[in-house]
């Protein structure tokens, strides 16, 4: 068992609690709080030796991210 | 081999000093402290002429996201 | 790496997840988020992989900066 695959499982666990049970219950919150998985699972992708999956991996969450936050200000229902 | 366990103990100091803050706009330098030394823990960690490049983007990108919270948070531009 | 750096800098990594699932201002929960991909470009930059952490750096403030576009609409 790697180090860096345990610290990324166990900020993927933190991060899915964080988004399934979010206090302030906003879109904007829970949009912020999808970014931590996100990193988990990069740093679990670390783990296994593929350069060209994380480049990808980032890049998508990036563009994905960028997408529902059109999808908000379109639905002018960001609170 | 002293510099590294100095600035990784700067980069945990700071960290911790920017969790235990109450006050949002206390918690901004300590980040940039913590970007610095994050940013200088990058160049001392690996003996690759591209680890130079990695820590100036980091540098940069990572003074940009500050730069961008803070204008945010002090109101933005006023259209 | 040396273990001392494994720890400081998943202490790091897991102080900023915590603190962003906790904290309940949006600006706090973005600085918390800053936070979490400092304490996690080390170990992308340990590894060896030094093109995948220019990437991570240069594309994780454009993140920021959607996000901060969302938050300062849903302050206003």
């Amino acid at each position: 068992m790697n180090a860096v695959f345990v610290l990324g499982l166990a900020i993927l666990v933190i991060g899915v609690l964080s988004v399934a049970f979010v206090r302030p219950k906003t879109y904007v919150a829970r949009l912020i709080n999808l970014e931590i998985p996100a990193w988990g699972l990069l740093l679990v992708m670390l783990a296994y030796d593929e350069a060209l999956a994380l480049l990808t991996f980032v890049a998508v969450t990036a563009i994905s991210t960028f997408v529902i936050v059109r999808l908000m200000e379109w639905r002018d229902a960001s609170c | 081999m002293i510099a590294l366990y100095l600035v990784a103990a700067i980069a945990v100091f700071a960290a911790i000093r920017v969790v235990i803050e109450r006050n949002t706009g206390r918690k901004l330098p300590y980040a940039n402290v913590m970007n610095f030394a994050v940013a200088g823990t990058l160049v001392l960690l690996l003996d690759h002429p591209l680890s130079l490049v990695a820590a100036a983007a980091y540098f940069v990108g990572s003074t940009l996201e500050a730069n961008a919270v803070a204008s945010t948070y002090a109101g933005g531009v006023k259209r | 790496m040396i273990v001392a750096l494994q720890v400081a800098f998943g202490l790091v990594a897991l102080l900023g997840a915590v603190s962003t699932a906790l904290t309940r201002d949006s600006y706090g929960k973005v600085i918390s988020l800053g936070i979490l991909v400092a304490g996690i470009v080390p170990f992308i930059v340990d590894r060896g992989y030094l093109d995948v952490a220019i990437t991570v750096s240069l594309i994780a403030p454009v993140v920021t900066i959607f996000v901060l576009m969302a938050v300062r609409r849903a302050e206003a």
